[in-house]
C-alpha cells in the first residue's frame, strides 16, 4: 500500500568504517612494498593513508608513522610535490611553521602551487599576518572555490570578520562536498557548532553538533564537542562522562586537562588531580621530545589548571616566538598578568586586539586586564563586548 | 593539538584519489528494430564492483529527438561561419529543443529506480532489479528494454598509445597532482616516435611501462626534473629505414569490466512525429549526492517501490537534482581526452558551446602533432602543416589565428568506407568533424545503422575513426578516397614504412558482443 511513512534515520557508515577502510589500505600498501619496492605511487599512496588513519585517531603513533614513511620517501626518491605537500601539512599541524616553508621550498614551483598557496595563506593567519591570508584565501577561492578554501575564509570571518557570513561560507563549503565526503562534511558542521557556541548560540550548537555526528556517526571529535556543551550547560556529570569516553578513544592531554577543570569546576578536585597531573606530563614529555605544539596548552595550564604564573609566561613567551598572533598574544597577556606583571600584560592585550579580532574570551580577558590597569572606561567597553559576542561566554569552554 | 582551522587534516583524498563510479566512460548508441527503436548504452567505472551499484550515484541520459536539417551555410568554410553554426546549435539547445530524461537512481546495491521525465507520454518512473534484462511497459503502451548492472567494458583501445601521441605524462610517470602543467608535456604530439624523444619512446626494456595492469597497477617512471622539451629534427627510424608508431594495436580495455545503463527505447515514445523527427541525441550525466542531503533521514520510499507507475511532477524531480552534484558528462568518444583536456570545469555536456573556439586551437594543437605523421607515412592530411618533416609543439591562444590551419579538418565530410552505413540509400549528408563535436552529443540518425558518426555502434573503432579526421578526405588510397575506416586497415600498414606493422587499435573487443539486448557482453568473471 502506497504511504507517507515517518523518515527512518539510518546509520550512515562513519568513524569505525573509516578508519577499518584506512587500516585495511595501509595494510594492502605495506604488503604491495614488499613487492614494488619502487613504486613511487604506491608508496606515496601510503603515506597519504597513513596521514588519513592519523587524522582520525589524532594519536602521536600514527602521526610518527606519516612522519616516517614521508622521510623515507624523500630519502629514497628525492623531494616530490605531493610528498613534499604532505610533510608541510604535517608540520603546519604540529606547529613546526619554519618547516612548512622549508617543506615547500623542497620543490621549486610548489610554493606557487594551488594547494601550498592555501598552506602558505593559513601560515600568514598564524603569523598575524591576517590581510594577507584573507586576500589569498579570497583569491583562491576566486580561482577554485574548492570547500577547503571556503572554511579557511570562513574560519577567518569568525574570528576577525563577520561570524554570520562565516557560517554562510562553511555552508557553501559544505555544498561542495559529496557523500563520498562525509568525514569533511562532519568537520564543517563542527566548525558551525562551535562558531554558534562562541556566540552562546547553543540551541545552534547542539544541532550543528548532531549533525556532526549523525553524518559521521562515532567520530571522536563530535564527542568531544558535545562534552564541551554538556559543561558549559552547566551539566558537569554528563560532559565528564562523555569526555572520559572520548579519553579513552584519543588520550589526547588537553581533552584530560578539560575533564580535569570539569572536575575542579564541579567541586571535585581529587578526581580532577589525575587528570590534570596526566595532560602536564604529556605536554612535557612533547616538549621533551622537542616538540612545540604543546608550548600554548602549558601556557594555559600553568596559568590557570595549576597556578605557576612564572612557567605560564614561559611558555606563552615560546609559543609566541613561533607564532605571533592574537591568540598566543593574549594568552601571553593573561599569563604576565597571573605573574603580576601588569603593564606588559596591557601591552599584549593591546596587540592581541589590535589585529581586529571579535572573540568574547579576550574582550573578557582585556576589561579584566583594563580594569586591573585602572582603565575604568577600557575595562567597561571589552566587558560590554563580550557580553555582546557572547552573552554566556563565562561558561565552561576549552581550548581548540 | 593545532590550535587552528585545519581543513587539510580531514580533507583526505587531497591527493590520492579513488576510483570513483561518477567515471563516465562512453555513450554508445544506434537504431534497432529497423529504426523503429534506439539503443543508448551509457557506461561508466565499475566502483565497487561489477554489477553492484553506488546507491550515492545518479545517472541521467537526456534525449531529444529533432529532424535531420543541413545547415545554411554548409558551404562556406570560414571562421565566422563556424562560429555561426556554434551560436545556433546554443540557440537550438537553449531554446527550442525539450529534452526528456530518464534518470537513475540506486535503491539498493541490486535495486535501481528508472524515472522517465519529458517523453510524451508523461512522466512515470519504476524499480528494477540490478543485472537483469527487463521490459519496462510505459503509460502510453510502449515497451522499453533494461538493463543496468555490470558487463564486459565495450571499450577496446590502445589507450596508452593514444597516451603517448599526445604526451600524456601520468600514464608513464609519476606526475603530483600539483603539477598540472606536467600532465600533457610541451613536445610534439605524434603518431610515430621522434628522434631522441627520450621522454615517450618505446622502451624495450620496460614492455609493461604506461600500461595498465590487471590488478590496477601501471609501472612508471620518476618524472624526470623539467624543462620538459625535445630538441629533435625528424622522426625516428630503425636501420630498416622504418618509423616507430606509438600505437601496437593493444586492446587496453581487455578483460576490464564496467557497469552500465542500457536501455532499448521506442523512437514513437521519444517522439511523436517519428517520421520527422530522425536524428535522437542523447548525452549521460553523472552526478554524486551531496554530503548534506546524505544526512537527511532519506527513507526508502514504498511509493517508489510500490506504485511503479507514480507520476512525479517537474519540480520533485528538479528538487531531487539540487541534492546531487554533477560530476561527469559524455556525449561523444573523445571529446574529454581529446578536445577538452579533461578539465573538470568543462564538464558541459551538450552545453558545450562555449568551448566552440577551444576546440578549434585544439585541434590546430593536435593537428601539428598529427598531420606531419600522417604526411610522413605517405598519407594526405587534412591539417595544413607547411609541409613540415616533422611534428611541431604549437599551442594557440587566438581561433582565428587556429582557423585557416584546420579549416579543411573541420568542414571536411568525413567519407564512410562503404554504404553499409545508409541501408536506405538515402541522401543524408556526411558529417563533419564541427557537427560532430559541438554539441556533445551522441547524434543517432535513425534511418542510418548509426556507425559512428551518424551514432556509436559497439563495434565501431572509434579511437581509430577519430584519427581519420586528420586525414584528407578527398586524397585516394588503392583507388579509393580516403574514408573513416582507411587507418584500420591492415593493407595500409603493411605497405607502411613502420613498425610494429598494425592498425593503431584493435579492431575489435576482446569479447564478442551480443546480438540481442543487452549487447554488450557478459561482465568478466573475476570481477563480480
Amino acid at each position: 500500500m502506497a504511504s507517507q511513512t515517518a523518515p527512518r534515520p539510518r546509520r550512515l557508515p562513519g568513524y569505525a568504517e573509516e578508519l577499518a577502510r584506512a587500516e585495511m589500505d595501509i595494510a594492502a600498501l605495506e604488503s604491495s612494498r614488499q613487492s614494488h619496492p619502487v613504486n613511487l605511487e604506491r608508496r606515496i599512496r601510503l603515506a597519504y593513508r597513513l596521514f588519513h588513519r592519523a587524522s582520525l585517531s589524532e594519536t602521536m603513533g600514527h602521526f610518527e608513522a606519516v612522519a616516517a614513511v614521508t622521510r623515507e620517501i624523500i630519502d629514497e626518491f628525492g623531494p616530490k610535490e605531493d610528498i613534499c605537500l604532505l610533510q608541510a601539512n604535517l608540520d603546519f599541524r604540529f606547529h613546526r611553521l619554519g618547516e612548512v616553508r622549508r617543506d615547500l621550498q623542497m620543490c621549486p614551483l610548489l610554493p606557487g602551487r594551488f594547494e601550498a598557496r592555501a598552506l602558505l595563506a593559513d601560515l600568514d593567519f598564524q603569523e598575524g599576518r591576517y590581510d594577507a591570508a584573507r586576500l589569498q584565501f579570497e583569491r583562491l577561492i576566486a580561482e577554485q572555490p574548492t570547500w577547503d578554501n571556503l572554511a579557511r575564509l570562513a574560519h577567518w570571518k569568525s574570528k576577525l570578520g563577520d561570524p554570520s557570513e562565516a557560517d554562510q561560507l562553511y555552508e557553501e563549503a559544505e555544498d561542495d562536498l559529496t557523500a563520498k565526503q562525509m568525514q569533511s562534511y562532519a568537520w564543517l558542521e563542527l566548525q558551525r557548532g562551535l562558531l554558534d557556541f562562541t556566540h552562546g548560540r547553543y540551541e545552534g550548537a547542539w544541532r550543528h553538533y548532531q549533525r556532526a555526528d549523525e553524518a559521521f556517526p562515532g567520530d571522536w571529535h563530535s564527542d568531544e564537542h558535545i562534552a564541551e556543551l554538556l559543561a558549559a550547560e552547566g551539566r558537569f556529570h554528563e560532559a565528564a562522562e562523555l569526555f572520559r569516553k572520548v579519553i579513552a578513544r584519543s588520550a589526547k592531554p588537553e581533552l584530560q586537562q578539560a575533564l580535569g577543570e570539569i572536575y575542579v569546576l564541579s567541586g571535585r578536585p581529587e578526581a580532577a588531580r589525575p587528570w590534570l597531573a596526566s595532560a602536564r606530563a604529556t605536554y612535557l614529555g612533547s616538549v621533551q621530545r622537542g616538540e612545540v605544539h604543546y608550548f600554548h596548552h602549558l601556557a594555559d595550564y600553568y596559568a590557570d589548571a595549576q597556578e605557576e604564573p612564572a612557567e605560564a609566561v614561559r611558555w606563552a613567551r615560546k609559543d609566541l616566538e613561533l607564532r605571533s598572533n592574537y591568540s598566543t598574544q593574549s594568552a601571553m597577556a593573561w599569563a604576565l598578568h597571573r605573574n603580576g606583571q601588569l603593564s606588559e600584560a596591557v601591552e599584549y592585550i593591546r596587540l592581541a586586539l589590535s589585529s581586529g579580532v571579535r572573540d568574547a574570551q579576550i574582550f573578557a580577558m582585556a576589561a579584566m586586564l583594563y580594569e586591573a590597569a585602572g582603565e575604568n572606561g577600557q575595562s567597561e567597553s571589552y566587558s560590554q563586548a563580550a557580553l555582546q559576542v557572547n552573552p554566556k561566554y563565562r561558561n565552561f569552554h576549552i581550548h581548540h | 593539538m593545532a590550535d587552528h582551522n585545519d581543513p587539510n587534516a580531514v580533507n583526505h583524498i587531497f591527493s590520492d584519489i579513488d576510483y570513483s563510479p561518477a567515471d563516465l566512460y562512453d555513450l554508445f548508441g544506434w537504431p534497432t528494430a529497423g529504426g523503429n527503436n534506439v539503443v543508448f548504452a551509457l557506461t561508466f567505472a565499475s566502483t565497487p564492483a561489477a554489477g553492484v551499484l553506488d546507491s550515492d550515484l545518479l545517472y541521467r541520459l537526456l534525449l531529444t529527438s529533432h529532424p535531420r536539417v543541413a545547415w545554411p551555410d554548409s558551404n562556406e568554410i570560414s571562421l565566422e561561419s563556424v562560429l555561426r553554426y556554434f551560436d545556433a546549435v546554443k540557440e537550438k539547445y537553449l531554446g527550442e529543443l525539450k529534452t526528456a530524461e530518464i534518470r537513475v537512481t540506486v535503491e539498493t546495491p541490486n535495486r535501481v529506480t528508472l524515472k522517465f521525465l519529458g517523453f510524451p507520454g508523461g512522466n512515470f518512473s519504476t524499480t528494477v532489479d540490478a543485472n537483469k534484462a527487463v521490459a519496462i511497459p510505459t503509460p502510453d503502451g510502449h515497451t522499453i528494454q533494461a538493463f543496468i548492472g555490470g558487463r564486459d567494458d565495450a571499450f577496446f583501445n590502445d589507450l596508452t598509445g593514444f597516451f603517448r601521441s599526445i604526451n600524456y605524462a601520468p600514464q608513464f610517470y609519476h606526475v603530483p597532482h600539483t603539477m598540472t602543467e606536467a600532465r600533457e608535456l610541451p613536445i610534439p604530439k605524434t603518431l610515430l616516435e621522434l628522434d631522441g624523444n627520450d621522454l615517450f619512446n618505446n622502451r624495450p626494456d620496460m614492455p609493461k611501462w604506461g600500461y595498465t595492469q590487471l590488478d590496477g597497477t601501471t609501472p612508471k617512471l620518476d618524472l624526470p626534473a623539467g624543462p620538459w622539451t625535445w630538441n629533435g629534427n625528424k622522426f625516428k627510424k630503425d636501420a630498416d629505414g622504418n618509423f616507430r608508431f606509438v600505437y601496437d594495436g593493444r586492446d587496453c580495455r581487455a578483460k576490464q569490466n564496467c557497469n552500465a545503463i542500457i536501455l532499448e527505447i521506442p523512437h514513437s515514445f521519444i517522439t511523436p512525429k517519428t517520421a520527422d523527427n530522425r536524428l535522437v541525441n542523447g548525452w549521460g550525466e553523472s552526478w554524486v549526492r551531496k554530503a548534506a542531503h546524505k544526512v537527511e533521514s532519506i527513507p526508502d520510499d514504498p511509493s517508489w517501490l510500490q506504485h511503479p507507475w507514480k507520476v512525479i511532477r517537474e519540480k520533485e524531480s528538479d528538487d531531487e537534482l539540487r541534492k546531487y552534484k554533477l560530476v561527469d558528462t559524455d556525449g561523444q568518444p573523445f571529446a574529454d581526452a581529446a578536445l577538452s583536456e579533461r578539465e573538470d570545469d568543462r564538464q558541459l555536456g551538450a552545453n558545450n558551446f562555449w568551448l566552440g573556439p577551444h576546440f578549434i586551437k585544439r585541434l590546430a594543437h593536435l593537428g601539428w602533432g598529427f598531420g606531419p605523421s600522417i604526411s610522413a607515412l605517405g598519407l594526405k592530411t587534412s591539417f595544413n602543416h607547411d609541409n613540415s618533416p616533422v611534428s611541431v609543439h604549437k599551442t594557440y591562444d587566438s581561433a582565428a589565428l587556429a582557423f585557416p590551419r584546420v579549416a579543411k579538418t573541420l568542414f571536411q565530410k568525413l567519407n564512410m568506407s562503404d554504404d553499409s552505413w545508409n541501408p536506405k540509400g538515402l541522401p543524408i549528408p556526411l558529417r563533419r568533424p564541427f557537427e560532430i563535436f559541438i554539441p556533445n552529443v551522441c547524434a543517432v540518425d535513425m534511418d542510418t545503422t548509426g556507425s559512428w558518426p551518424f551514432g556509436r555502434r559497439l563495434e565501431d573503432q572509434v579511437a581509430t575513426r577519430f584519427l581519420a579526421m586528420f586525414l584528407d578526405m578527398e586524397a585516394e588510397w588503392n583507388g579509393r578516397k580516403y574514408h573513416i575506416e582507411l587507418l584500420g586497415q591492415q593493407g595500409l600498414w603493411d605497405s607502411a614504412p613502420i613498425v610494429p606493422k598494425t592498425p593503431p587499435n584493435p579492431l575489435k573487443n576482446d569479447k564478442e558482443f551480443l546480438d540481442q539486448f543487452p549487447y554488450l557482453a557478459e561482465p568478466w568473471p573475476e570481477k563480480w
